[in-house]
């Protein structure tokens, strides 16, 4: 089952799970998980590291490393990028180093 | 006036927020509204209404105005009604202020005791230190 935070949950720690987390709120600390979307509120203070996909709609400082990232037009990242793809929206605000890699060792496996 | 309602609006959130199954958590938690845990978490958390599921464990602190234990928690609770479900296991202290229910079947290591209402008003969330819990984690 997957984990959804809404706006009104502030988070302090690390975060991992082994399918989908939904972000609408805050959180101080690193995410690890299969797929991470964080929402137009999300406001993360921490690395992102996810296995399949990452979208971004919210504020993000920290990096982000997944095969997927996909960044939505309301989002805003300040950061380092690690990606197979990439997909940036129009009106995106962002201050980052994006690298395309070949592979990417995000394994979520060991994580519980 | 208008303009007011609208944003009372605005810091409303419908539904709750849920933590699933295969998720762990080390660190503390604030949350103004409702929450579920279903995952494993270490660290103290404060909500207005927190639900411990029956795959749920908690190692830590709770501060809430509603709290449901459906799983597993070590670690005190205080808040003003506690229900404990069949299969709750609560290894601390339950201080409640208003209502406690306890289902047939429900494990209790602590002390239970009902506290007076100011005491637990007075219990700033925003001022309560967070504990070291990291250290406790290692």
């Amino acid at each position: 089952m997957p984990s959804v935070i809404l706006r009104d949950t502030k988070l302090q720690g690390n975060l991992t799970q082994k399918d989908s987390i939904t972000i609408d709120g805050l959180l101080l600390g690193d995410i690890k998980s299969q797929e991470i979307i964080i929402s137009e509120n999300g406001n993360i203070t921490g690395n992102l590291t996810a296995e399949l996909n990452i979208e971004v709609g919210g504020q993000v400082n920290g990096d982000i490393s997944s095969d997927r990232i996909h960044i939505n037009k309301t989002a805003r990242i300040k950061g380092k990028l690690f990606h197979r793809s990439l997909v940036v929206d129009e009106g995106a605000q962002l201050e980052i180093a994006s690298t395309t890699k070949k592979k990417l060792n995000n394994k979520s496996n060991n994580v519980l | 006036m208008f303009f007011k309602k609208y944003k009372k609006n605005q810091d409303q959130v419908d539904g709750f927020s849920h933590l699933g199954e295969s998720s762990r958590f080390e660190g503390e938690i604030d949350c103004k509204g409702e929450m579920e845990i279903a995952g494993k978490v270490n660290g103290n958390i404060k909500a207005k209404k927190l639900r411990i599921l029956e795959s749920g464990t908690v190692r830590g602190t709770v501060y809430a105005e509603d709290v449901e234990v459906l799983g597993y928690i070590s670690g005190n609770i205080e808040s003003q009604n506690i229900h404990l479900g069949e299969k709750a296991i609560v290894k601390g202290d339950l201080n409640f202020e208003n209502n406690l229910s306890v289902l047939a079947g429900a494990d209790i290591l602590g002390r239970i005791q009902k506290i007076k209402k100011d005491k637990l008003k007075k219990v700033d969330t925003d001022k309560v230190k967070y504990l070291d819990h990291t250290k406790a984690a290692s």
